[in-house]
């Protein structure tokens, strides 16, 4: 992730990092963008594969 | 003169036949915080009086006939994002300095009903998440087997107040391995109990699918008797399971014979590479189990890195939507690694989000499949020993994959145990892991474990 990418995101987050770590988070933004990238399949997934629920239903 | 260190087991034998009395138990704590605490950074504020009062009161109602089982009496101390009635709960963060709940916790309420006397509020990383982190109102809490070694976190101070005998046992949370990790890196015993087992209400949240509340002690046993207390419905927690608790500490006699365990090698050898120290350790440990009677086979899951990534997903994606309005408004309240790992948050989608649940229940599903003809599952905690305090890195958690978050993911009881030493003192320590709801296996297990070792009588020295 570039400076100015980051810059934009935090502009958009509404965040007001002090500039002096924002290098750093930019420098660290692939390890994000690798372990996102781990999420899909590569042949994709079903539409209907449901997620992980937590509900709790009426007893009774 | 009460000894130095006792396990809960130990002090509960002594204080039901009125051998020990709580008041010099809880004095006798106290005195070692007082001489100790200053090098170990484990206690975020002592409750000297009320602890005084409450083993007072104990000691009056024992000798009249009325003891409550064993935890009467027994000191320990709460992570410090367990809300505690009257008593600051601050996360650890200047964000919350002045955060003074009207009530407790309810796993704090079920272990004052079951006698426990609360010590002191424990450090924690930043609302479990932050550290080890030197800009925050308190320092971090210290390993007492070398101070200049990292605890593990998030449960920092109740891993160093434990293991240096400051108290009997305590509270953990975990919602990647905020209860293992310091348990290893400490040496002592750690569970994280099936997500659902212990009510979370009361504890401020990182990741409402991930967390789980359990206990901190030095052993297996001691673990099953704060979990006893622990655990059991909560029709306020829309986690909460609502199902029969079985007697944990009865369970732990059954031995381990006969036991099928999966060790997956994998994990520890290829996807998180362990040191040989970790690596021989858990190797003589898993011959131990043979030798107790256990069958041990290994067991392939998907890597290391996809069940993190799930994990860490959903953690980073609800923990920046409980935290967003105030990262927003008082930014630089937070310390610089909690507040900078949430920027990093920032950049999790909607759709990210939503694939990392759908994968999660494909995850639970593999779990499922793997252990249908095993009883448990072993695997390393951590890769080595604790790490020098100062030479953890801002963005570890993502730098290399936790070994404990895969159970997280799963929602499984998961344990760790003690397993050996390093040639320079430090604790090693492997993970114990059962089926949802059978915690009292993995506990069952580890105890026949520590029986079987010597582990467990070796103390830091201070």
């Amino acid at each position: 992730m570039t400076r100015q990418e980051l810059d934009t995101l935090l502009a958009r987050l509404g965040l007001a990092v002090p500039e002096r770590e924002r290098d750093e988070i930019a420098a660290a933004a692939h390890l994000i963008a690798d372990m996102l990238e781990r999420l899909r399949p590569p042949g994709g997934r079903d539409v209907a594969a449901e997620p992980a629920h937590v509900v709790r239903f009426p007893e009774g | 003169m009460v000894p130095d260190f006792l396990t809960i087991a130990e002090a509960a034998r002594l204080i039901e036949k009125r051998e020990l009395s709580p008041v010099e138990l809880i004095d006798s704590r106290l005195d070692r915080v007082a001489r100790l605490d200053a090098r170990l950074n484990s206690f975020i504020l002592v409750l000297a009086d009320a602890a005084r009062a409450e083993a007072r009161a104990a000691e009056s109602e024992i000798a009249a006939g009325h003891y409550r089982g064993p935890l009467h009496g027994i000191p320990i101390g709460l992570k410090d994002i367990y809300e505690t009635k009257g008593v600051a709960t601050t996360g650890h963060s200047k964000v919350m300095r002045d955060h003074v709940p009207e009530a407790d916790a309810v796993s704090v309420a079920r272990l004052r009903t079951a006698g426990a006397i609360v010590l002191g509020k424990l450090a924690t990383h930043e609302f479990a998440f932050g550290g080890p982190s030197f800009d925050l109102p308190w320092p971090p809490a210290r390993n007492p087997w070398d101070t200049s070694r990292f605890t593990g976190g998030s449960s920092s101070g109740t891993g160093a107040a434990v293991a240096a005998g400051l108290v009997l046992g305590g509270t953990g949370s975990d919602t990647g391995g905020s209860i293992r990790g310091p348990a290893a890196y400490c040496g002592i015993a750690g569970i994280k109990p099936t997500y659902g087992l212990v009510s979370r209400r009361g504890i401020l949240p990182l990741s409402f699918a991930l967390d789980h509340a359990g206990p901190m002690a030095w052993t297996a046993e001691d673990c099953a008797i704060l979990l006893q207390a622990m655990a059991g419905h909560d029709p306020a927690d829309p986690a909460s399971a609502n199902r029969p608790i079985p007697d944990y500490r009865a369970a732990l006699d059954g031995g381990a014979k006969g036991l099928r365990i999966g060790l997956v090698r994998h994990f520890y050898e290829r996807d998180n590479e362990a040191n040989a120290a970790t690596r021989q350790a858990i190797a003589a440990a898993v011959e131990t189990l043979a030798g107790l009677g256990c069958t041990v086979r290994e067991l392939t899951l998907s890597p290391l890195s996809d069940w993190v990534a799930c994990g860490v997903t959903i953690m980073l994606a609800e923990a920046y939507a409980i935290h967003e309005a105030n990262l927003r408004r008082r930014f630089t309240d937070y310390g610089e690694a909690f507040r900078d790992r949430m920027v990093l948050a920032g950049l999790i989608t909607g759709a990210d989000y939503v694939q990392a649940v759908r994968r999660r229940r494909e995850l639970i599903d593999e779990l499922d499949r793997a252990m249908a003809d095993l009883d448990l599952v072993v695997t390393a905690t951590a890769p080595s020993e604790a790490p020098p305090i100062d030479a953890v890195p801002k963005f570890s958690t993502f730098e290399r994959p936790l070994l404990t978050m895969p159970f997280n993911v799963t929602g499984s009881p998961a344990m760790a145990v003690c397993c050996g030493f390093t040639e320079s003192g430090l604790p090693l320590s492997f993970q114990i892991v059962g089926k949802r709801f059978d915690d009292a296996g993995v506990l069952r297990l580890a105890h026949a474990y520590e029986r079987a070792t010597p582990w467990r009588t070796r103390r830091p020295q201070l």
